[in-house]
């Protein structure tokens, strides 16, 4: 690695939500799928937020990456605050300053792992930095891949493209959506230790939605959500301690409900 | 299985709208065709059994034919006692005699000039006549006319009024009263005079002698057996025939010379059905692949394979029901649509009620439902393929079969093989519509091989253009089944376009080019409406050759002759004055051997009759019957098609053989020393009394000839705007179901930052880059073929191509215009698409 280790300062908050709901569907049948949560994402750490299906994990996600938008409260993504852009707008931050990795379909199946990777540079109409996407290359194992379509590669190369495309703007933070869903154990250690490695050696922030604590566990920390609501924290966290949390976040979720 | 079915169906109804409606559009067509070749049949049938309504038979002269081309021949008159024998035999009720003519109309100065017929006919009272006076009085004195209605009101003639009637000698008669035809006020396209029986026979010249004589019979009295006993008490040289037969023959005559426009609208409908076909195959087959999970579902729940083949044929079934249902209703107003185009185009149809008949329902229901069954038929039975464990995995693309491949290669050969029999060997010129029809399914089948090819090297500009317009390529090349299909029914459209434009133009400038190499003459004067057998009263050549300002007048006649089963025409000419106004090459034989009776042929009838000078041509005339003409020269093929037909005469002959007194052209040359300006108006004054006749220079002549080329170009042209239309709409079709399936590629491209308007761009480009593989192919081929028949025709006279570059050049634009609207509303829906959803979408 012949990058420079800058570990960010614990203190700088890349994005924050601040009292954030969001509902779905009107009348009886609304759904608040966030209920009120704040919750802050410190920069240059490895943050996984977990909690059980129907938590609201994806929705918050959603919400910190300026993919939807939230019906009160406020989200700020390194000072700007996401609802007071236009649609248009909010793309263009997402091309720029955002990094996605998603569970499935991740790629863009005409273009090859080259293209796919600086897609978002091409669609700001910029030149990729040849070093920077060599290093990426490298780093990702996928030096002699980058001509192949994403049918061409298994699943594991086709998340590491991903993790690529995400990583090569220099985003301030990357938000990836259970990456290891669709992978096995082996590939999904792979990917995993690629994001801690991006983490540690690059700076780069990343959020994680998962709810496999042996995923989570490669994270700094786990914000744990619940019913639309912040339910915890844990830093440095280990499977065991994350098993627990879980189990005690669950039992109350099955019988509870106002 | 069947509720499930019309369940499927009526819930996929926005996905199935755009099918139904290019099914609807075919079938629209194909209906208002037969409408209106139906209604038009109907309204001419009508037409001339109310003219003979009140007679049983009537008597005229002997001809050999009664009409050729669509145009009644000219009969001799009848002697002026014939009247009194038909009255004499026993059995006959009442005998009419009818003189009837040609008599322009001029009502305060100015000639009123139909696009039909002018007639000119003596007064007879209903019943025997067909005419009923509406106001005022039948004629009773010779200065008094009758006029039709439809014709005093558009030219705001009253009663009382004086007008002017031009035949053979010109009459300022008195309005004395409006008559009507049947339920009508006239006859469409014509104008009618009506004026007493001895004034007839004056402004005609005819003496005291009548055109044909309208016979009743007495009650119980056999119309057939009067009919011998007629025949009997005349002898030969005339002809007596039952009403009902005249009124078919003339119905028979008028529908001859639409004959022309049902094949053009009837093969426009098949192109408009073809187009249809390929969008329905296309949609099906992209509904089936959306569905491929739930028909797999259906297939593991115990669905068998004919159970699903079933389902969707009876989807298809359904569609192609609700469509012709449709399409029906619409062609209905169609045919008034293409009655009303044809009028604008110079092609008067009759106007009246439309008829629909039990055929039409039938073949539109038919047509409807066999096509879109038929192009369901592959989609269903991929459909059936499908494993029931393609539930749990994602279809792989279909790749080009090898045997669609050679199958393909194999129909292009054919069709280039036919191209080069025609043009190297000689085969016959319709052998090029199978080479057409090969190469189109030629095309149909490699369609999805070489889309891929084509579409990088068509869409290299867009691809230049960024990431949106390769996106755009790459996602047209990747279903290349799909944009084949789409882009291939353009392409059949344009094609069809850029054929009939280069064609057209080529044959008009090559009649232009023989027409400016032959015809020397300084001034024409010729019959501003066009008639086929020229129209131009000999008034004109008397009058205009005994001006001082003209050296030569020179005349040209047209006549009809029967070949067989085919009707010929051939020009009569004046040997002596031509070669002065015309350079005619012979290569055997010269013109003025015409003068002893012979016939000069153009060298390719020669050539494909085997006749060489001293030959003899037999052929039918009319009157005169068959006759064999000796041939005594050859002209050269441009030569002949200056003159406008392939078999020269003299006038002489011409006397002999016909009883038409009306020239086509007359050709003049200026005598020395006269200015070009001088010329033309004492020529213009010459003509003052003869409104129809006119003066052209050269450009206008040709034009004259190749008026009938330009109206079934507008009219064809824009016909097969129709298909393209369909065309246009399959793209729409296909890129909305390619989104429905891109759903999540689309959510992913947003997510990571793609704009709405980048989106919308390369949905627009994708739109585009279709309408642009279509052009290409279309065009490219249009000409192709066009450039090949014009070679083929080539060998019956000159012809050179001409492609009207600027013309194809707006065919392209207009294309692809097309093209970038019929993405917009694709684009726009990509656009809208919740990107949350889409991502979501598997």
């Amino acid at each position: 690695m012949t990058m420079s280790t800058a570990p960010a300062p614990a203190t700088t908050v890349a994005v924050q939500a601040r009292d954030v709901v969001r509902t779905y569907g009107r009348g009886d049948a609304a759904v608040r799928a966030l209920d009120g949560v704040t919750v802050s994402v410190p920069a240059g750490r490895f943050t996984a937020i977990m909690g059980p299906s129907g938590s609201g994990k994806s929705t918050l996600m959603h919400a910190l990456a300026g993919l939807d938008t939230v019906d009160a409260g406020q989200i700020l993504l390194g000072g700007t605050d996401l609802g007071r852009l236009t649609e248009r707008q909010r793309t263009l931050l997402r091309r720029d300053r955002i990094g996605f990795v998603f569970q499935a379909f991740n790629l863009v199946p005409t273009l090859t792992a080259r293209e796919n990777i600086v897609l978002p540079l091409t669609l700001a109409g910029r030149r990729p930095d040849a070093e920077h996407l060599a290093h990426l290359l490298a780093t990702l194992g996928l030096t002699d891949r980058s001509r192949h379509r994403p049918g061409e590669l298994s699943g594991g190369q086709q998340q590491r493209v991903a993790v690529a495309r995400a990583l090569v703007t220099r985003p301030e933070i990357v938000f990836a959506d259970e990456p290891t869903g669709n992978l096995d154990s082996q590939a999904a250690e792979t990917l995993l230790g690629f994001l801690r490695q991006a983490v540690d050696e690059l700076g780069q922030t990343i959020v994680m939605v998962t709810h496999d604590p042996h995923a989570a566990a490669y994270a700094d920390r786990v914000v744990f959500l619940a019913d639309g609501r912040i339910d915890g924290e844990l830093d440095a966290p280990t499977v065991p301690a994350i098993l627990s949390h879980m189990a005690r976040l669950t039992a109350p979720a099955a019988t509870g409900g106002n | 299985m069947w509720r499930l079915t019309l369940r499927t169906t009526l819930a996929r109804r926005a996905r199935l709208a755009l099918t139904l409606l290019a099914v609807v559009l075919g079938v629209t067509f194909a209906t208002g065709s037969l409408i209106l070749t139906d209604t038009s049949g109907r309204l001419l049938d009508d037409q001339f059994r109310t003219a003979t309504a009140g007679v049983d038979l009537t008597v005229r002269d002997a001809v050999a034919f009664d009409s050729a081309m669509g145009v009644e021949v000219t009969r001799d008159p009848l002697p002026a006692n014939l009247p009194e024998r038909i009255a004499a035999v026993p059995g006959v009720a009442a005998v009419r005699p009818q003189v009837r003519g040609q008599g322009l109309l001029e009502v305060d100065g100015t000639a009123v000039v139909p696009s039909g017929p002018s007639v000119l006919a003596s007064w007879v009272p209903p019943p025997l006549g067909a005419f009923t006076v509406r106001s005022g009085r039948p004629p009773a004195a010779d200065d008094e006319v009758v006029i039709d209605e439809d014709t005093a009101r558009a030219h705001r003639i009253g009663l009382g009024d004086t007008v002017t009637v031009r035949a053979t000698d010109t009459g300022r008669l008195r309005v004395v009263g409006l008559a009507g035809f049947g339920a009508r006020g006239g006859l469409p396209n014509s104008t009618i005079a009506l004026v007493t029986l001895p004034s007839a026979q004056r402004l005609l010249r005819l003496g005291s002698t009548v055109s044909e004589v309208a016979v009743v019979a007495a009650p119980g009295v056999a119309p057939d057996e009067l009919r011998d006993r007629i025949s009997v008490a005349l002898g030969a040289g005339y002809e007596v025939t039952p009403s009902r037969d005249i009124a078919a023959a003339g119905a028979a005559a008028a529908r001859d010379q639409l004959s022309w426009l049902q094949l053009v609208l009837l093969a426009l409908a098949a192109a408009a059905l073809l187009v249809g076909a390929f969008l329905i195959a296309n949609t099906f087959s992209i509904v089936i692949t959306q569905r491929t999970r739930e028909l797999a579902l259906l297939r593991a729940a115990g669905a068998t394979g004919g159970q699903v083949l079933r389902s969707v044929l009876g989807e298809a079934l359904l569609v192609g029901l609700a469509a012709s249902t449709v399409g029906l209703g619409l062609g209905v107003a169609a045919a008034t649509g293409i009655r009303n185009l044809a009028g604008a185009f110079g092609v008067p149809l009759p106007e009246g009620g439309l008829v629909l008949t039990a055929r039409t329902v039938l073949v539109a229901f038919a047509v409807g439902v066999v096509v879109t069954v038929g192009s369901a038929v592959g989609p269903a039975r991929r459909a059936v393929a499908v494993a029931p464990v393609a539930a749990l995995r994602d279809a792989a693309a279909a790749r080009t079969g090898r045997l669609r491949v050679i199958a393909g290669a194999l129909a292009a050969a054919a069709g280039l093989a036919a191209t080069t029999a025609v043009l190297a060997a000689g085969a016959p010129v319709p052998l090029l519509g199978v080479a057409a029809l090969g190469a189109v399914g030629g095309l149909a089948l490699l369609g999805p091989a070489i889309t891929p090819i084509l579409v990088r090297l068509v869409g290299r500009p867009l691809a230049a253009a960024g990431v949106t317009g390769r996106l755009a390529n790459e996602s047209a090349a990747r279903t290349p089944r799909r944009t084949a299909a789409t882009a291939l029914a353009l392409a059949l459209g344009l094609a069809l376009i850029s054929f009939m434009a280069v064609l057209g133009t080529s044959v008009k400038s090559s009649v232009r080019q023989s027409y400016a190499e032959v015809i020397t003459a300084d001034h024409v004067v010729e019959s501003a409406r066009n008639e086929m057998l020229g129209g131009l009263s000999p008034m004109v050549y008397d009058r205009v050759s005994r001006l001082p300002e003209v050296a030569v007048a020179s005349r040209l006649r047209y006549g009809h002759w029967r070949d067989g089963e085919a009707t010929q025409a051939l020009t009569a000419v004046d040997p002596a004055t031509l070669p002065r106004v015309a350079s005619l090459h012979f290569t055997a034989g010269n013109l003025a051997a015409l003068d002893g009776g012979g016939i000069v042929l153009a060298e390719h009838v020669a050539r494909d009759r085997g006749l060489a000078v001293g030959d003899e041509l037999p052929m039918t005339f009319s009157r005169a019957g068959t006759r064999s003409l000796p041939v005594v020269g050859l002209l050269r093929d441009g030569d002949a098609r200056a003159l406008s037909t392939d078999y020269l005469i003299s006038l002489d002959t011409f006397a002999r053989l016909y009883s038409e007194e009306m020239d086509a052209s007359v050709l003049i040359r200026t005598a020395e020393g006269t200015g070009r300006a001088a010329a033309e108006r004492a020529i213009k004054a010459a003509l003052a009394e003869t409104p129809t006749a006119q003066l052209r220079d050269q450009a206008a002549a040709v034009a004259g000839r190749t008026q009938m080329i330009d109206q079934v170009l507008g009219l064809v042209t824009v016909l097969l705007m129709l298909a393209v239309l369909i065309a246009l709409l399959g793209i729409t079709n296909t890129l909305a179901l390619s989104i429905t399936e891109r759903t999540a590629e689309i959510g992913l491209l947003r997510a990571v930052g793609m704009t709405r308007r980048q989106l919308r761009w390369m949905i627009r480009g994708e739109a585009v880059l279709v309408a642009a593989l279509a052009s290409v192919l279309g065009i490219l081929l249009g000409v192709g073929f066009a450039a090949a028949t014009v070679r083929a025709l080539g060998r019956d006279a000159p012809t050179v191509l001409a492609v009207p570059a600027g013309r194809l050049l707006l065919v392209l634009a207009v294309a692809l215009a097309a093209g970038l609207l019929a993405g917009l509303l694709p684009a726009r829906r990509a656009a809208r698409l919740d990107v949350l959803a889409a991502i979501g979408t598997p």
